[in-house]
């Protein structure tokens, strides 16, 4: 019954399910305009045309109206706590690599309750996509500002306006070394199936923040629609400096793929520390180290 | 075989006698020396073992781990309890079958790190939000950390629940020559499997108090789990009668089944009239009192608590009848006195409860102990 623990190379039969078989059957119960349906359907189609079957689809979420994604979809799902989304990611990863693991939550998820893991699940590399629905705003409860919130957002819970600076979640992500970085708008569904597609497709932690918005407490659509723009065709994604450089910028915002590079993922680590473990396991000097300590 | 080893290492050996093979914690005195064998010995083995970057991701990927099929253990003291406090809620209502040691120490926030505590009692007891009954057994020497971790696991299996064991430094830590020979293996239990095919509802169960068969992630089964108040199907609800349902069946999955976790040793003495009930590394000393009270030629009896919660009510109740005097000897101020207090105003005639509490630091001595037998 227990599966066992060993990591494999990530092959499965190819599913052949249309966009709408990925569907649960609860249907999302965010406002009519919400950007999250953008992003869900998204996640249909590419999922659909990477033929990945249910039964190897795990999605894993926190709490937040975007943290409602995993019953929207039909494949494995495990909402939990907020903010908590990649340590239950990892451990599902790291018990069975073999899953294609997906993580999903809010800003205020990700970059505020949340934040202290994002660094060492980047550190750690774990094979798994987060996908950050980014509305600026907290929306389940109702329009507090969140960490990417802009400065003077002034709501009933900044009455006075937002002095805060926002945090920039992609300079973040590249700073500390996350080996896929991206950027998608809920508005932009074509580019949007691509890069999840890349960010899945792609061996290791791959972060995707997707401008999501919330149409009831802070409807940024015109905003977006006017400041965001493809990354620019001279862009090299292997080039880290070059991807910092189009982070940092806060006039245009641009959409694709910022970086991208290889590294062993979490599970690969685990295998050659096994491999060491099994090697030094038993000899004299082993067990006689066990009595000095 | 004679070995010279420590209830922590005792812990670790129960634990994968028990089938483990997941671990992750976060390293905090004195609870580290788990974590030290976790992660030596789980990488030997098809095992995974993870120092999280703190408590709440290490227990976090304990759960993950836990509904992808693996049996799960992480160990932490006071203050990493309380950051666990959240996610163990989560194990509660997913019904994720999980081990967690608490290793006491002394006092709230940092408090005395190396410094012997039985403090957190009640913290157990209460220990997240929504009032629902947890399971935590106390071994009380070397021997028993290897049962009773065993024991943990497949309560934790059976039972689909968060089970605890409650610790201390002293018996972490203290290294005891034992025979690890007459170690009690115990029969090791699975969670039971829901069926291959037909519609698999994951919290779906025939009475209120029976426990769901489980499908794993990424088994034959698409399962799902929230945090949230849940229906059968485990997805977020506010209908009442399904709130209702879940709500009642968490408390009652655990309270039908008291009798089941009950463990408890009673060393009765015909005709005693003191009764000391004690648990821990304090009913070391509890023994070694009752031990001398009686080559004194006094009458002593002894209920020594291995599961702390639920309360073994039938045990305390059975063993306080007819006894004038109960003793409850704690490193704490009465935390699990207040509970005897509660059972002996039920009976007639009803004994006195008269406590040791030490919170210094320093263990109850037998002497201690001993001289409370002297005055009955
Ligand atoms: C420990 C904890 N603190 C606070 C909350 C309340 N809460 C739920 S969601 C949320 C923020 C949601 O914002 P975000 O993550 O941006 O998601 P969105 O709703 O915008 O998609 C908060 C504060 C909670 N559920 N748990
Ligand atoms: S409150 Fe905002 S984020 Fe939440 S469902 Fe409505 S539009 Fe979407
Ligand atoms: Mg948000």
């Amino acid at each position: 019954m227990i599966s066992t623990i060993d990591p494999r190379i990530m092959t499965f039969e190819q599913a052949n399910l249309a966009p709408n078989d990925y569907k649960s059957e609860v249907h999302p119960i965010w406002c009519p305009g919400c950007g999250d349906f953008g992003v869900l359907s998204s996640f249909y189609k590419a999922v659909s045309e990477m033929h990945i079957p249910t039964e190897r689809l795990v999605v894993a979420s926190g709490i937040g109206c975007s943290g409602r994604f995993p019953a929207f979809v039909h494949a494995y799902g495990f909402h939990g706590t907020h903010g908590r989304v990649l340590p239950l990611a990892t451990g599902i990863k790291m018990a069975n690599p073999e899953l294609v693991v997906v993580a999903a939550g809010g800003d205020g998820d990700a970059f505020s309750i949340g934040m202290g893991h994002l660094p060492h699940a980047i550190r750690r590399n774990v094979d798994i996509t987060y996908i950050v629905m980014d509305n600026e705003i907290y929306g389940l409860t109702k329009g507090q500002a969140s960490p990417t919130s802009p400065v003077g957002m002034e709501r009933k819970a900044s009455p006075y306006g937002t002095v805060e600076t926002p945090l920039n979640p992609l300079l973040l992500a590249l700073a500390r070394g996350a080996t896929w970085v991206g950027r998608g708008f809920s508005s932009k569904p074509k580019e949007l199936v691509e890069l999840i597609k890349q960010a899945m497709q792609h061996k290791g932690f791959s972060f995707l923040q997707v401008y999501s918005p919330c149409v009831t407490f802070y409807d940024t659509y015109d905003h977006f629609k006017q400041v965001t723009q493809p990354l620019p065709a001279d862009h090299n994604s292997r080039d880290k400096m070059s991807a910092m450089k189009y982070a940092m910028s806060d006039e245009t915002l641009y959409l694709g793929v910022y970086y991208q590079e290889e590294r062993p993922t979490f599970d690969e680590g685990y295998a050659a520390k096994r491999a060491k473990a099994h090697a030094e396991n038993y000899g004299v000097p082993q067990i006689l180290s066990r009595f000095t300590r | 075989m004679r070995e010279f080893i420590d209830g922590a290492e005792a812990i670790a050996r129960g634990a994968f006698a028990a089938g483990c093979n997941f671990f992750a914690g976060y390293p905090i005195t004195p609870a580290t020396p788990i974590l030290l064998r976790m992660l030596r010995e789980l990488p030997k083995t098809s095992g995974v073992g993870i120092q999280g970057e703190d408590e709440i991701a290490s227990i976090g990927m304990c759960l993950g781990a836990a509904m992808t099929g693996a049996k799960a253990m992480t160990a932490t003291s006071g203050p990493g309890l309380s950051l666990y406090s959240e996610n163990i809620g989560l194990a509660i209502t997913g019904e994720v079958p999980l081990v967690i040691v608490d290793v006491m120490r002394l006092g709230p926030a940092t408090g005395g790190a190396t410094t012997v505590s039985q403090g957190d009692v009640q913290f157990l007891r209460w220990v997240t939000s929504g009032g629902f009954p947890i399971i935590a057994l106390c071994p009380s020497s070397i021997a028993e950390c290897y049962s009773l971790t065993q024991h943990a696991f497949n309560l934790a299996e059976r039972f689909r629940a968060p089970v605890f064991i409650a610790t201390d430094k002293e018996m972490m830590s203290a290294q005891q020559s034992v025979n690890t020979d007459a170690f009690e293996k115990i029969e090791i239990i699975n969670r039971v499997a829901a069926p291959a095919g037909g519609e698999f509802v994951p919290y779906q169960t025939k009475k209120l108090a029976d426990i769901p068969a489980f499908a794993p992630i990424g088994g034959e089964q698409l399962t799902r789990l929230t945090g949230s108040m849940h229906d059968e199907r485990g997805m977020l609800t506010k209908k009442t009668s399904a709130v209702n349902k879940t709500s009642r069946h968490l408390w009652q999955k655990i309270q039908a089944h008291r009798d089941e976790l009950e463990f408890t040793k009673l060393d009765a003495q015909e005709g005693a009239a003191t009764l000391v009930v004690s648990y821990g590394i304090t009913a070391r000393s509890a023994t070694e009192a009752v031990r001398h009270t009686r080559a004194a030629g006094k009458l002593a009896s002894s209920l020594i608590i291995q599961s702390l919660w639920p309360l073994p009510k039938r045990a305390l109740r059975e063993s306080m009848r007819g006894i004038s005097r109960v003793i409850v000897p704690e490193l704490n101020f009465g935390q699990y006195r207040q509970e005897v207090e509660r059972i002996a105003l039920s009976l007639d005639p009803r004994p006195e409860v008269i406590g040791v509490d030490r919170v210094d630091g320093e263990l109850i001595t037998p002497q201690e102990i001993e001289e409370l037998f002297g005055r009955g």
